[in-house]
């Protein structure tokens, strides 16, 4: 066993790339780095067994998915009346198909690329409530399930057309089962920021879009054409997202400087996630490809790696994030030099 | 009186501000009471579902020189009453 594994001489990216070549005049070049792996860390050889196959070994077991829609009829009342369960065929009702498709998409990014079985990772029925309330303009997560409006038609419209509005709702769910983020100040920015992480993904995996080809907007689509904007936050230029007459400007910071001190949306939740949101794209961009193997696998090895506090701040969600970066693909990996330099682009870091 | 409303938070994370104007007898006999009963925090199991809630909107509620900040999951029916008639009359 090497002593001092993350000297080698070989890179740990080089080997993790020669470890998944599957070319038979390369096959002992393969072996050979497939076995250094393997002696230089467990994670490692992990990730080169992830590259070369298309599930990862830790593939969730047990409990499939169960999804369950219900319809709150226009009433403020949960969970409402159960109308489309798993394997039911579809109904026709827009919002109700739509929540299904969704929870589906967003539980296939959990499950089939990091492994994880629903949002416990104990296989939890996925629950959510269509048609709540009389013009309701929010979707929301209550602890047990999502749910959604269909909007007042003015500003909004129904909140399940956009895809990352479900992922979002989901990941809030997974987040209170990983990191419990408390929702105020820089904890709740970042529980706010992981949903939209992770809801983007959902997205973009369902749509197999690389960093290049994804819009990274979150609620594309859930705006009235009455509204000058196209969503309602961008990773990519945070505080772009829309600027209408009415509704005012995208609040949205990218950087530390920018940094919003305020008293409403629980201490800016929604505001400041701009900050992290920021940094996730960075890494993403950095790496190329497709965002959710490798920024998205360390923002995920970060959530459910026990580094995160309820209480955490940006600085030690971005120095988890960087520890995550390099037990995965080392000290010397492109990975780990791309999450370092965007959070000192955010100016979370120095 | 005047009455300010301010809804931040939700999913969109937009601020949207309503104002409508009400007689003193009916500040005095009906929202005033109701703001400084709102002003205490649940307890228990009231507490721990309104702590799990994500993406809700959270209403600030200036009714003269009297302040109120009521998550959404605490609004009840008189509250609604009011913020309904505030953006009825509002155009922001």
């Amino acid at each position: 066993m090497h002593p001092h594994p993350h000297c080698s001489i070989v890179p740990p990216h080089l080997l993790a790339h020669l470890a998944a070549v599957d070319d038979p005049r390369h096959a002992v070049a393969a072996r050979a780095a497939r076995r250094a792996l393997v002696q230089l860390d467990p994670l490692l050889a992990d990730r080169a067994e992830a590259f070369a196959a298309p599930v990862p070994p830790r593939t969730a077991v047990g409990r499939p998915l169960e999804r369950r829609i219900s319809d709150a009829g226009g009433q403020e009342i949960l969970p409402g009346t159960l109308i489309r369960g798993e394997g039911d065929g579809a109904t026709g009702d827009e919002a109700t198909d739509e929540a299904y498709d969704g929870l589906g998409a967003t539980d296939a990014l959990f499950r089939e690329v990091y492994g994880r079985a629903s949002i416990d990772d104990a296989g939890l029925p996925l629950a959510a409530t269509v048609h709540y309330g009389q013009q309701y303009d929010n979707a929301f997560w209550d602890g047990e399930r999502m749910v959604f409006g269909d909007g007042d038609g003015d500003v909004f419209g129904r909140f399940t057309r956009s895809l990352t509005v479900i992922s979002h709702e989901l990941t809030h769910g997974f987040t209170q089962y990983s990191t419990n983020l408390v929702y105020e100040g820089q904890p709740g920015a970042l529980n706010e920021s992981l949903s939209d992480v992770f809801g983007v993904l959902v997205e973009q995996h369902h749509l197999r879009q690389t960093v290049d080809q994804a819009s990274w907007l979150v609620g594309e689509g859930v705006f009235t054409d009455q509204v000058q904007g196209q969503a309602l936050r961008s990773l990519a230029a945070p505080g772009t997202a829309y600027d209408d007459d009415v509704l005012g400007r995208d609040p949205q910071p990218a950087t530390m400087s920018d940094f919003v001190i305020t008293a409403s949306d629980n201490g800016g939740v929604h505001i400041n996630s701009g900050i992290p949101n920021h940094a996730f794209y960075l890494t993403a961009l950095h790496l190329g490809g497709y965002a959710w193997e490798r920024a998205g696998r360390i923002w995920f090895d970060a959530a459910v790696g026990g580094g995160i506090q309820a209480n955490s701040g940006f600085r030690l969600f971005a120095d988890v994030t960087q520890e995550a970066a390099r037990a995965r693909f080392g000290q010397d990996s492109e990975e780990y030099e791309a999450v370092r330099q965007a959070w000192a682009k955010v100016e979370v870091t120095g | 009186m005047r009455i300010e409303i301010s809804r931040s938070g939700g999913f969109a994370g937009m601020t949207r501000t309503w104002s409508l104007e009400v007689s003193p007898a009916e500040a005095e006999e009906r929202w005033l009471p109701l703001a400084d009963r709102a002003a205490e925090a649940p307890r228990g199991e009231e507490a721990r579902l309104e702590r799990d809630q994500r993406d809700r909107y959270v209403y600030h509620i200036v009714i003269g020189y009297q302040e109120v900040t009521l998550p959404e999951s605490r609004l009840d029916e008189p509250w609604k009453e009011l913020i309904e008639r505030a953006r009825r009359g509002s155009t922001g």
